[in-house]
């Protein structure tokens, strides 16, 4: 029996999931706004999947995901979330959330975790895709609809941020 | 080329998105300038580390469950656009796939190799798989898991008496690292089951059983749909699919446990305290 268009469907995007999830998360940072997002997404991407011409399906994906994240953030539909406050969250032990599930497995928010929430969203989106879903420069400018130029730069200028914000000196530390 | 040209292309250096010839003039430039040879140690070192430490979220299984069931009914929908929201309440009509049926049953007649009953029998099976996941499925969703919410068997069994014609059997199977979550009534082939249900680590079982329409013993026999396994068997006069997005073998261990506090308590005192 020939695959169905939802076979391939599930066959292909369905399995790209965490990427999408871990997207999502780092972008919005509440999980069950992520979720929701998410969720969206996968709608959003089969509605379009005939469209879908075979090629790279990551980069397809993320770009509906980062697209659905930015929407979600501007619509009312958004819960209101708690922002986190760094003096609140950072040094306090009892104040993790019991609801998240990743708090089990890192049981603070990192020193890392604070750099990356301190950079603006277009810097923290190129970051993430890079370092986390190892996109190539090319595929980060389609997901994120900027020159590759820009790309460079933006990905130059948060290194540079973390860098400091972790106190990696020049030749010291790691 | 001056040093601060090449401490703004050190990240790109990093990642090799340079050109060819740009990037050999960066080497060399690296083997002779002390400050910027230190400067790329730092670039390294930072994308190491965050390489390293960035958190890579795993999306949770109601998530992935969620979405299947979204895609689902979006797939079944003639015109797309139209959105149809899961009907509230408990009761859910099913869909029972009568053309699938239909076309298995066409099959059977043409192929005259195969005897119609065992082939009748093979299609109502995978219906009733059908069924068995997509309730599963639902079943993750906020509030549909459990009418009878408790982790005492003497709780959830009597749940069950008077709601429907048949007691399943409630086994504690906790100290095997099975707690017992609950319970609820469901509908298969249009009529009630009863659904116990267990949790292992982040995992739900939904244990579906019904009186059996066929005689005889049916060793547990496992499925794999959509990334969620199936065993099903039969058992003194009960039919019964445990469902899951736990791996097989946990799960085959768990029919196991569960065959065997079913056959043990079954026989002599159904009601015993």
């Amino acid at each position: 029996m020939p695959e169905s268009t939802l076979e391939s469907f599930e066959r292909t995007i369905l399995p790209l999931l965490d990427d999408a999830y871990s997207l999502a998360r780092h972008l919005v940072r509440d999980e069950h706004d992520a979720q929701d997002i998410v969720q969206e997404a996968y709608l959003r991407a089969w509605r379009h999947y005939a469209a879908f011409r075979g090629d790279d399906a990551r980069p397809w994906l993320l770009t509906i995901v980062r697209n659905c994240s930015y929407t979600w953030h501007h619509s009312s539909r958004r819960r209101d979330t708690i922002e986190y406050v760094d003096e609140e969250h950072g040094g306090g032990f009892g104040l993790q959330r019991p609801t998240d599930a990743d708090a089990i497995e890192s049981s603070d928010r990192s020193e890392l975790q604070q750099a990356l929430d301190q950079l603006a969203p277009e810097f923290r989106e190129t970051l993430v895709l890079r370092e986390l879903q190892d996109l190539s420069y090319k595929e980060i400018a389609r997901v994120t609809g900027a020159p590759i130029g820009t790309v460079m730069s933006r990905l130059a200028r948060a290194r540079r941020h973390l860098q400091q914000a972790l106190g990696i000196g020049a030749g010291e530390r790691r | 080329m001056t040093s601060e040209h090449v401490r703004d292309e050190l990240s790109a250096y990093v990642d090799g998105e340079l050109p060819p010839g740009r990037a050999m003039e960066i080497a060399d430039h690296l083997t002779s300038c002390a400050e910027c040879a230190s400067d790329y140690a730092a670039m390294l070192a930072t994308v190491r580390t965050v390489r390293a430490e960035i958190t890579h979220h795993r999306a949770p299984d109601v998530l992935r469950a969620r979405i299947r069931t979204s895609l689902r009914e979006e797939a079944r929908e003639e015109p797309r656009d139209t959105v149809r929201r899961v009907a509230p309440g408990r009761v859910r009509r099913w869909r029972i796939p009568w053309n699938a049926v239909a076309a298995a049953m066409l099959l059977v007649v043409a192929s005259s190799g195969i005897t119609m009953v065992a082939a009748s029998r093979r299609a109502s099976d995978a219906s009733v798989a059908e069924e068995v996941l997509s309730s599963h499925i639902r079943s993750l969703m906020p509030e549909h898991l459990t009418d009878v919410r408790s982790s005492d068997q003497h709780n959830v069994k009597p749940w069950f008496n008077g709601r429907l014609d048949f007691s399943p059997t409630v086994p504690r199977l906790e100290e095997q690292g099975f707690p017992l979550l609950g319970g609820r009534i469901d509908y298969v082939q249009g009529r009630p089951v009863a659904v116990v249900v267990y949790g292992r680590r982040q995992h739900v079982i939904n244990v579906f059983s019904w009186p059996a329409s066929q005689a005889g013993a049916a060793r547990p026999a496992l499925r794999t749909r959509n990334g969620y396994n199936l065993e099903h068997w039969r058992q003194g006069a009960g039919e019964y699919w445990a469902v899951s997005d736990l791996n097989s073998a946990e799960l085959r261990t768990f029919a196991t446990l569960l065959r065997r506090a079913d056959s043990a308590s079954a026989a002599p005192s159904r009601y015993a305290p």
